[in-house]
């Protein structure tokens, strides 16, 4: 019976239509190292790609299970001097180098997630805050193996023939790919059963369990795919920066960049972390380069945050989309009862009926 | 899994026990929610759990459920101790429950919440869609089931109290279940819905789920069910057929709280 199976996966114009939007944004994102007026331009592209990258690797476990983590930047910068150590003391192929530093990141995951997930809301927060900053500071400590406060210098990739504007160019391909990579990823979880117990998780955790989805593990294996993709993120990026420095690369900013460019576009959706980062990573870089590094782009991005937070919780993409559907004609409504309606009705019926009951 | 709805009526008449506690207490604080109960329920029958307000029944539901651990005590199903284990653990042993304030995913489909609860046959099947042709129709089938089939595409948080309690009872039912636990499954729904739960409560019955139903309604708790358990303060105090526990004067004084 097709047409049984065409109602699940909502009507062929809808399919059509994304499949027009992901070639127009496949258009885009390939052309735009021909049509960038200058390096710099070229370079604010890689930037934006990178949070892209970073954003929708955070969106693995924030999206699906609802578990906000700001100190997401632990993963990134493990990554980035995973691979930056991995080339220097092992001498090891960089993009060999860059996987295999993803995959470490990755396992080392796997305690934390054990540990810090087993509490929720504002805890998990202050887990993943709390994991971050003890980075920062082994990092810093650590001097002769990460190179410490002064930082590391990352061996490049590509040898001196290859001019700058040509290396922000590869880089973008390069960030495009991996991105192109998780973003089918998180696709190919959002469909699928194990993608609808995380977001059942992300609704009702113990519900979910109730109903028998081993909740604890579901999580654990999102996070850790989230940790690996957030790593071949700080990777690929530490390839192209040359330059590790653990005020940076541990920041609780680039951690909430990654929390504000998902719940912008939208967590529950598959660009959402795209977008998001576009507008971030657009107003960072717009920002730095009119009024230097200050610490406004701090306080702006502190304020944006608590903005989206309070009047956006599902991102921007879901509020116009329901603001769409608000002006769309709508058949009547099927709720029939109010919540207040329902507490009354549930107040009148605790008492009465139990004794009524036992006395005949 | 083991499943009971293929076995002849008079098999399941010499029942089993399934789920089973022994000296089960829990504590909040100062209050002894569950208190040394033991009780058994059989398999095949529907079996209610009765007594006012605050005596402990969902606390119950929830220790054996997994929800909360117990403070001592044992719980089996089947023979097997399941005390303290997982929740998801418990479900997927085959006990079913749903939640005295009906919970359901508010923000995903009717079809979604239902699919939700699809048990895989194997772990290398958990990327397959979700959306899976048989889980699909058999939710659907479920939907149908419950009556709201025509709610599939709708928001779960979008539907009326009462038919999100139908829904969560599709949602139990996907995860094919053979012991049921209902808390207050008639609780805030109007006559024609609680009439239609019981329909569908014996008719499952009749299929060969075995039911745990805590409930107020006393005429539904008579009508409906095999064998009743009665709860004070944490405890058992009676249990028998619906006629005999009715008038034990025992269950009269709890309620009437002498
Ligand atoms: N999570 C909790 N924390 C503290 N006290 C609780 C909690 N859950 C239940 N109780 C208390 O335990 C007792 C039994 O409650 P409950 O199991 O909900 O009873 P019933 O379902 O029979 O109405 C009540 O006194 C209630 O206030
Ligand atoms: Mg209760």
């Amino acid at each position: 019976m097709p047409s049984a199976s065409d109602r699940t996966r909502g009507p062929g114009l809808t399919t059509l239509l994304r499949l027009a939007g992901l070639l127009v944004l496949a258009a885009a994102v390939l052309s735009f190292p021909s049509v960038a007026a200058n390096p710099f331009i070229l370079s604010v592209g890689v930037v934006i790609m990178s949070y892209a990258v970073l954003a929708t690797g955070w969106n693995f476990v924030g999206g699906f299970t609802g578990y906000m983590s700001l100190g997401h930047a632990a993963y990134s910068g493990l990554g980035g001097y995973a691979t930056a150590l991995l080339i220097i003391e092992s001498g090891l192929n960089p993009w060999l180098a860059l996987c295999l530093g993803a995959l470490l990141t990755a396992l080392i995951a796997v305690p934390v997630g054990i540990a810090s997930l087993r509490v929720r809301g504002a805890s998990f927060v202050i887990v993943s805050i709390a994991f971050v900053l003890i980075l920062q500071l082994v990092f810093q400590s650590w001097g002769e193996f990460t190179g410490g406060s002064n930082g590391l210098r990352v061996p490049r990739p590509f040898g001196p023939d290859v001019l700058r504007p040509e290396q922000h160019e590869r880089f973008f391909y390069l960030h495009a790919a991996v991105l192109a990579i998780a973003l089918l990823a998180w696709w190919l979880i959002d469909r699928s059963r194990f993608g609808i117990g995380l977001k059942a998780i992300r609704e009702d955790e113990d519900k979910a369990q109730a109903l028998g989805i081993p909740t604890f593990t579901y999580k654990l294996v999102a996070f850790v795919v989230s940790a690996f993709f957030t790593a071949i993120g700080g990777g690929l990026y530490a390839l192209w920066f040359g330059y590790l420095d653990p005020i940076f690369q541990f920041s609780i900013l680039i951690g909430s960049y990654m929390v504000l460019m998902s719940l912008l576009g939208g967590i529950r959706s598959l660009y959402g972390p795209l977008l998001g980062a576009l507008v971030v990573g657009y107003s960072v870089e717009f920002f730095k380069n009119e009024y230097g590094d200050t610490q406004f782009h701090l306080v702006a991005t502190g304020l944006l945050l608590g903005l989206v937070v309070l009047f956006m919780p599902d991102g921007v993409i879901p509020a116009l989309a329901a603001l769409l559907r608000r002006f769309r004609p709508q058949a009547s409504s099927i709720r029939e009862v109010t919540q207040a309606e329902l507490a009354e009705q549930r107040e009148s019926q605790e008492s009465g009926p139990i004794t009524q009951g036992a006395k005949r | 899994m083991t499943s009971t709805h293929e076995q002849p009526a008079e098999q399941r008449e010499s029942a089993r026990i399934g789920l089973a506690a022994t000296g089960l207490s829990k504590a909040f604080g100062g209050v002894r929610a569950v208190d040394d109960a033991t009780v058994s329920f059989h398999h095949g029958k529907v079996n209610a759990l009765i007594g006012p307000n605050g005596s402990g029944k969902t606390t119950f539901f929830n220790c054996v459920t997994g929800m909360i651990k117990p403070d001592s005590g044992t719980v089996t199903y089947d023979g097997a101790d399941i005390t303290g284990k997982a929740a998801h653990r418990i479900a997927r042993a085959g006990i079913g429950r749903s939640f005295q304030l009906c919970r359901i995913f508010p923000r995903m489909t009717v079809l979604e919440n239902v699919l939700a609860a699809v048990r895989p046959p194997s772990r290398t099947r958990l990327l397959a869609s979700a959306h899976h042709r048989d889980d699909v129709a058999r939710a659907r089938e479920l939907l149908s089931r419950v009556g709201i089939e025509h709610l599939e595409r709708a928001d779960a948080r979008d539907l009326s109290y009462g038919q999100q309690k139908l829904l969560e009872l599709a949602g139990v039912l996907m995860a094919d279940p053979d012991t049921i636990m209902l808390d207050e499954p008639a609780g805030g729904v109007n006559p024609a819905l609680i009439e239609r739960i019981a329909g569908l409560v014996r008719s499952l019955n009749a299929e060969g789920k075995t039911f745990i139903v805590v409930e107020h309604n006393m005429e539904l708790v008579m009508s409906l069910s095999d064998h009743v358990v009665v709860f004070d303060r944490g405890r058992r105090i009676s249990e028998g057929p619906p006629s005999v526990v009715q008038n034990d004067p025992r269950v009269l004084e709890a309620y009437l709280g002498v």
